[in-house]
């Protein structure tokens, strides 16, 4: 490329990035340097306290319960959230009568706004109100109303399952689209070769869009670790932090409690977890374009 | 205002749950309204923080003092000797509304719920058959810590003492908090989870014979086809219930350029013959009170009676922090763990704040 046209592109990408930098990368840098520093409402001007926060943070109470639910949330969640987004997109890409309205169906949950899920749930699981335990006590799986997101044994169980429900449409909606770029004679061909639908669907259909699937994976990843609103309509965190993620404690922190140094080491931490996924979204992403060169 | 036609009032309403967050932001990016009304105990946090005005000889030249308000109101507004605020309107927690139809068919007496053994005995009696005898709850919220605090006065304990010194794990708490463990056994499930909002739903649909509110709910009540009443709150034998005050007071901000117009738009708000129309609680003013009460409020005497005699939250800088440590001894305590145990946990904790 000569070195004026190298320049002249760089001179169009410029007000971008600028804009990049301003909006999304100097508010990051800002949270890390005020990780460095001990600040509250009541002490607005920082005081450098070098890693003094960390270390508070990390011997605190919450944190180690804190990573352990995240771990469990996001893992949980992700892998559900897929694997029922892949059966939908099967499902849906059987062409079975109703077809459209079936699509509808299953995307609704993904179109109502987040908050509006979390509370439909929050009455769903509600101990003396709820649907759930109404449905459970008439079909004598329970003799008595459990308190789902009362009890710290249940709560999270309890918030990954409302979760699941909420997002599986999205997994399904790019598993649909993934499955109807398979190509038709490769599945035909397996047909002939005397293969049954279980085998079709291992040996040829989830090899063909094995690059979707990885990016799905990281992908939700991101959004799950991130993912606030649920959690928060339905437990605060609570009860006793069997529910706290990163998100949430970053919130109550910051905004509950206005201790701005420690939320953003707590911001600090999560950052460097979601740079990590993003890393695996990157090699996967980049997999999936050299697969697709070689093809 | 005809009185001041050179001031221009320009209101702004904030919901509550977003309030203290918009108002912060406002003070540190230094657009902070020239006046605005402080929970009572963010006034500490603010005083702190040097973006509030101190009142307190403004108030002396005007006449203002602590006898023309709730008491309690005013303590809240007082932050190391100095006044940071004026009250502007007040509630206890807690009133125990009953319902009277549950009370009648179990034969219970409402009256003996104001003592702890009467109230244990008709939660117990007023649980069974799909209902329960009393509302607890222990969600995150505030509601939480005003609740288990007046029990824990009216037994004669403190949160934290005179010297600061977190109190809860002294005898008087200790036991208030293993009553309200026992009491658990009568309540709906879901304590953890629950707010006086859940419970007001019960309480209104007939499931729960005694919610815990302050004399805001009676608007609701009112509405309602419920017959019921109220008593002032529960207290050991021989003792009288100790409410936690609630409520808000009128601050002026540091960064105001209108210190004169807004200190007057303050005497204004809180003055005798306006206080009772311009506020939704109950006027911090006494006299504006027992105006309000008697035209609006069911029970006006009882009402100003334990106003009259409930405790401020503890005035500190960090209560919200506190708080949340108090949420967890609750939601700990419900949970089934030692209260001796749990409360010594959570002052380590506390005493840490100072």
């Amino acid at each position: 490329m000569p070195r004026n046209d190298t320049l002249f592109h760089w001179l169009m990408l410029a007000p971008a990035l600028a804009i990049l930098g301003v909006m999304l990368y100097w508010p990051m840098l800002g949270t890390v340097i005020e990780s460095f520093h001990d600040s509250s409402f009541i002490r607005p001007q920082p005081r450098f306290v070098g890693f003094e926060v960390y270390e508070r943070v990390f011997g605190g109470r919450d944190f180690p319960h804190i990573v352990r639910n995240s771990v469990v949330w996001t893992v949980a969640v992700v892998l559900l959230q897929n694997l029922l987004g892949l059966l939908a997109a099967l499902l849906l890409n059987r062409g079975l009568p109703g077809q459209g309205m079936l699509r509808a169906i299953v995307l609704l949950p993904w179109v109502l706004p987040g908050v509006v899920a979390a509370i439909v749930w929050r009455f769903m699981y509600d101990p003396q109100l709820g649907l759930i335990n109404s449905l459970l006590l008439r079909v004598g799986v329970l003799e008595q109303t459990a308190a789902w997101l009362a009890d710290s044994s249940t709560a999270m169980a309890a918030a990954i399952f409302a979760a699941v429900w909420k997002g599986f449409p999205f997994s399904a909606l790019i598993y649909l689209a993934a499955l109807q770029s398979v190509e038709r004679e490769q599945i035909e061909a397996a047909t002939i070769d005397g293969a049954g639908p279980v085998r079709r669907l291992v040996d040829v259909t989830l090899p063909a869009i094995r690059g979707v699937i990885v990016v799905n994976i990281v992908l939700t990843t991101i959004l799950t670790f991130n993912y606030f609103d649920m959690i928060w309509v339905l437990t605060r965190g609570g009860p006793q932090s069997a529910t706290h993620i990163f998100p949430t404690k970053i919130y109550e922190v910051g905004f509950g409690q206005f201790r701005f140094g420690e939320a953003a080491t707590y911001g600090v931490v999560s950052i460097l977890v979601l740079a990590v996924l993003v890393a695996f979204y990157l090699l996967a992403t980049r997999s999936t374009a050299a697969r697709r060169r070689t093809a | 205002m005809a009185e001041n036609p050179d001031i221009r009032v320009e209101v702004t309403t904030i919901p509550y749950p977003e309030y203290q967050q918009r108002l912060l932001t406002a003070v540190q990016g230094g657009n902070a309204p020239d006046v605005a009304t402080l929970d009572q105990i963010w006034v500490a946090a603010f005083a702190e923080a040097n973006a509030v005005v101190d009142l307190t000889d403004l108030a002396a030249q005007a006449g203002i003092g602590r006898a023309q308000f709730f008491g309690g109101a005013w303590d809240s507004a007082v932050f190391n000797g100095r006044l940071w605020g004026i009250p502007f309107n007040v509630d206890v927690w807690q009133f125990s509304f009953y319902n009277r139809a549950l009370f009648e068919a179990a034969g219970v007496d409402p009256a003996s719920i104001a003592t702890f053994g009467g109230l244990r005995a008709a939660a117990e009696r007023l649980t069974g058959d799909g209902r329960f005898g009393v509302g607890l709850f222990a969600h995150r919220g505030e509601d939480t810590v005003v609740v288990a605090n007046s029990f824990i006065f009216s037994n004669g304990g403190e949160v934290l003492d005179a010297e600061g010194k977190c109190a809860l794990n002294r005898p008087p708490a200790v036991e208030a908090m293993r009553y309200l463990q026992d009491l658990a056994r009568f309540a709906p499930a879901g304590i953890l989870n629950a707010s006086s909002g859940d419970m007001r739903e019960l309480f209104l649909n007939g499931t729960l014979a005694i919610e815990f509110w302050p004399a805001l709910e009676q608007p609701t009540l009112l509405k309602s086809n419920l017959d019921w009443d109220f008593v002032n709150g529960t207290a050991p034998e021989g003792r009288t219930p100790v409410g936690t005050f609630g409520g808000w007071n009128l601050a002026i901000f540091d960064s105001s350029p209108h210190r004169e117009a807004a200190w007057k738009f303050v005497r204004f708000m809180v003055r005798e013959d306006v206080n009772g129309d311009v506020v939704d609680l109950i006027p911090a003013n006494l006299k504006a009170a027992e105006a309000f009460l008697a035209a609006n409020r069911r029970g006006p005497e009882r009402i100003l009676q334990h106003l009259a005699n409930a405790h401020p939250r503890p005035l500190s800088p960090r209560y919200l922090e506190l708080s949340d440590l108090q949420v967890r001894l609750y939601q700990d305590i419900f949970s089934g763990a030692d209260v001796q145990a749990a409360a010594d946990a959570a002052c380590r904790d506390i005493d840490r704040l100072r």
